[in-house]
């Protein structure tokens, strides 16, 4: 590298020097207000529907949000992150249909199960850069989809998990009532989307930044990129497979598509849609998204032209996501104000 | 980033987002119909490969709705059916039936699902315990299993067990008569290919001892290109091949093995291929293939079925496929079981199906039956022949033996852990 490009690296870096622990007081305070909400919609409103969108919005949003980990914060474009959310679901769906422990063992030993895999599996690929990167964790996607394909006697192959997951009641919280189901949800997502905003803010977030913008410069003031790289990658996964149990629970299944690398396609879309550069992006992305897919499918079974279409405005109109245009939006407005 | 143009998006924008967001959440509630009808939720695949199948399920649907409401409707209330599309995802099946029933208030579901589709529908239906009829999915194991027997959830969908039963039975009788010794095979690779065709190689054994699979191939599901599997079975020299490819895999199979003029060196069963998809979509359709019905509109050779084909062609401009037949025969099984119920609950209804016989145009012998012990339709025509290429494409199909079906479904059974 030139010393031009290092200097470059430099301008764009600059992390901003900040107390850390007044916004983690907010962090906290506005994850229970949001907790609390979420568990009054119920009460307000008596649509299962509503409680339906909201689980799904769990499941997608913890999985839209890690990726984004990975994607906006560390530059790390996995077309693979799929699996992970695949894995949580088979992994607690098998647990629970095989072994019958407590569900808080089996949501534990799955994700302890996710850790492993991703260790080994990301050990090998943030190794590599850019579209090397996407393409080999596409490739891991596609060989864990197909294992579950072709291991037949454990997963039931293209059928799933069949016989439905099941929920045995722990500490007075039964998954079989919808409403217990969508409140562990809610808390799921409010914890998930907390500690995952915890380590966006963290040194270790700010190192990752400065790796996304030069990973040379940050190897040479002294950081290991590889274990920091490799340390997200694992931390995102966790996250993904929370998301793909929540879906488990939702559907009383797991199913070979949840692996597939369309999951992980959607993904990329939610990112898109909601933006990469402000945290809440890929959550507000999820509720477009799935706003979106419902409506349209219900008024038409061309879908996918107007999916299309959304794509196409928010990739050549707007040129980006939508919370990157409301947060510029309002910065330009505020500028307009004081000036 | 330079700015080139102020923000685009005004106030009076935002607002009208907001609104459209509002009536977004609003419409289910906006929606819910009169409760003098009666509506029937069905998700099913009507986008991606198997979007035609959906498709002809959907209009089957739609042809025995209009003739029931027109004779005044599900005890006395006209049915109102919800259609949707789950682009064949099983998650947005189960999200989609969850919704057909809590919000827009269906109170019975045709699942109109494939494969993994149907068993998340399937938990759906055991979640709310709405009555559900499965109207496309042949996985045995949906019904064989007693893990997945539910009260309200009844299949009206041939199996796959049977045709492999059935199919092995034909060929067998020609293996013994012309010798057939040698057999390869070649089957989509996933769970359907793999049982389908084991289940068939073992019946066949069981029929025809000699036999022997000297060679076998497993293309990936929606493979474009069959050459190295067409070369590697004419490598082998085998003397007859089975196969259980459907859809536009198995038109694409033949059409590149035609170049190979594999058709003209061994005899081949390919248990999907009478079906009008298939039949009319092969650019040159060899003759002789042996195949297992889907459907065709001489098989069983009665007026009524040619009736049904003819006017379902008359309504759509194309001939129905197997998805079609089936799920018409839904509508009729639920049709007769709210006569005989003389109400439209679902846990009266559901109490009627179970072991309902009733005349369809699709019956061995005219009749269909809802097994009672796994709420499944047995009794359908089920036969094989071979093709020509035009019309009627199979003109002789020899129809199996229920009897025979009953003994060796049975073992199966057994053989699974099932019974």
């Amino acid at each position: 590298m030139t010393e031009l490009q290092a200097g470059q690296g430099a301008q764009t870096m600059a992390p901003p020097r900040i107390d850390a622990r007044p916004q983690r007081y907010r962090d906290v305070l506005v994850a229970l207000v949001a907790f609390v909400v979420l568990a009054l919609l119920p009460m307000m409103f008596g649509s299962k529907q509503l409680l339906d969108f909201v689980i799904r919005c769990a499941a997608y949003g913890l999985f839209a949000t890690s990726l984004n980990l990975l994607v906006g914060y560390t530059g790390l474009i996995s077309f693979g992150h799929g699996m992970f959310f695949g894995l949580g679901a088979y992994g607690f769906g098998l647990m629970m249909q095989k072994t019958g422990v407590a569900i808080p063992v089996a949501f534990v030993a799955t994700l302890a199960m996710t850790f492993v895999v991703a260790l080994v599996i990301g050990a090998i690929c943030v190794r590599l850069k850019e579209i090397y990167f996407a393409f080999v964790t596409l490739a891991f996607q596609m060989l864990i989809h197909s294992t579950i394909l072709s291991w037949q006697s454990l997963t039931g192959g293209d059928q799933g998990l069949r016989g439905g997951i099941p929920r045995p009641p722990f500490l007075g919280i039964d998954l079989s009532n919808h409403l217990h189901l969508y409140i562990t949800s809610c808390a799921l997502l409010v914890i998930g989307l907390y500690l995952m905003r915890q380590i966006a803010q963290s040194p270790f977030g700010y190192t990752l930044r400065m790796i996304r913008d030069n990973a040379t410069r940050a190897s040479f003031i002294g950081i290991d990129v590889w274990r920091a790289k490799l340390t997200i990658f694992v931390l995102a996964a966790l996250f993904a497979a929370t998301g793909g149990m929540i879906m488990a629970l939702f559907v009383s299944g797991a199913y070979p598509e949840f692996a597939y690398w369309t999951i992980s396609g959607e993904g990329i879309f939610i990112n898109m849609l909601g933006g990469v550069t402000t945290f809440l992006g890929p959550m507000v992305g999820t509720v477009l998204l799935l706003i979106l897919n419902d409506t349209v499918t219900r008024l038409t079974e061309y879908h996918g032209i107007v999916l299309g279409i959304v794509i196409l405005f928010f990739a050549i109109g707007l040129r980006k996501g939508l919370m990157d245009f409301v947060v510029e939006w309002f910065a330009q407005r505020r500028g307009e104000g004081s000036g | 980033m330079t700015r080139t143009r102020k923000p685009g998006i005004s106030r009076r924008s935002t607002l009208a987002l907001m609104g459209a967001g509002a009536v977004t959440f609003a419409a289910p509630w906006v929606a819910r119909a009169e409760a003098k009808t009666i509506k029937i939720g069905m998700p099913t695949i009507l986008s991606g490969r198997v979007a035609q199948l959906g498709t002809s399920s959907r209009n089957a649907v739609m042809l025995e709705v209009e003739k029931v409401n027109a004779a005044g409707g599900l005890a006395g209330r006209q049915i109102e059916m919800v259609i949707r599309d789950s682009k064949g995802q099983p998650q947005e099946a189960a999200r989609i039936a969850r919704e057909l029933v809590n919000t827009d208030g269906c109170e019975m579901l045709l699942d109109g699902e494939a494969s993994s589709g149907s068993f998340a529908v399937h938990e759906v239906a055991r979640d709310l315990g709405v009555l559900c009829i499965h109207t496309c999915s042949e996985a045995s194991s949906l019904t064989a299993d007693p893990k997945q027997h539910i009260p309200n959830a009844f299949r009206c969908v041939r199996q796959g067990i049977h045709d492999s039963i059935v199919g092995a039975g034909y060929a067998a009788g020609i293996a013994k008569t012309k010798g057939l010794k040698k057999w390869a095979t070649c089957s989509p690779d996933y769970a359907y290919g793999r049982d389908t065709t084991g289940e068939f190689v073992l019946y066949l054994k069981k029929f025809a001892p000699d036999v022997e699979v000297i060679s076998e191939s497993w293309p990936k599901l929606f493979q474009p290109d069959y050459t190295e599997v067409v070369t590697k079975i004419l490598q082998a020299k085998p003397q007859a091949l089975y196969s259980c490819l459907w859809g536009g895999d198995l038109t694409s199979y033949i059409d590149q093995a035609n170049i190979y003029a594999l058709f003209t060196q061994m005899e081949v069963f390919a248990v999907n291929m009478a079906d009008y998809t298939a039949l009319t979509v092969v650019k040159n359709l060899p003759k002789g293939i042996h195949s297992g019905d889907r459907y065709i509109k001489t098989f069983p050779a009665t007026p009524e079925n040619a009736a049904w084909g003819d006017a379902y062609k008359a309504k759509y401009n194309e001939y129905p496929t197997n998805w079609s037949w089936q799920n018409a025969t839904a509508v009729m099984f639920l049709n007769e079981a709210v006569k005989k119920a003389n109400s439209t609950d679902g846990k009266k209804v559901a109490e009627v199906l179970t072991g309902l016989t009733i005349k369809c145009p699709f019956g061995a012998d005219g009749t269909v039956t809802m097994r009672a012990d796994d709420r499944t339709l047995v009794g359908y025509a089920i036969g094989w022949g071979t093709t020509i290429p035009q019309e009627p494409y199979v003109p002789d199909v020899k129809a199996g033996d229920w009897k025979t079906i009953f003994e060796l479904e049975a073992e199966w059974k057994k053989s699974k852990g099932y019974t």
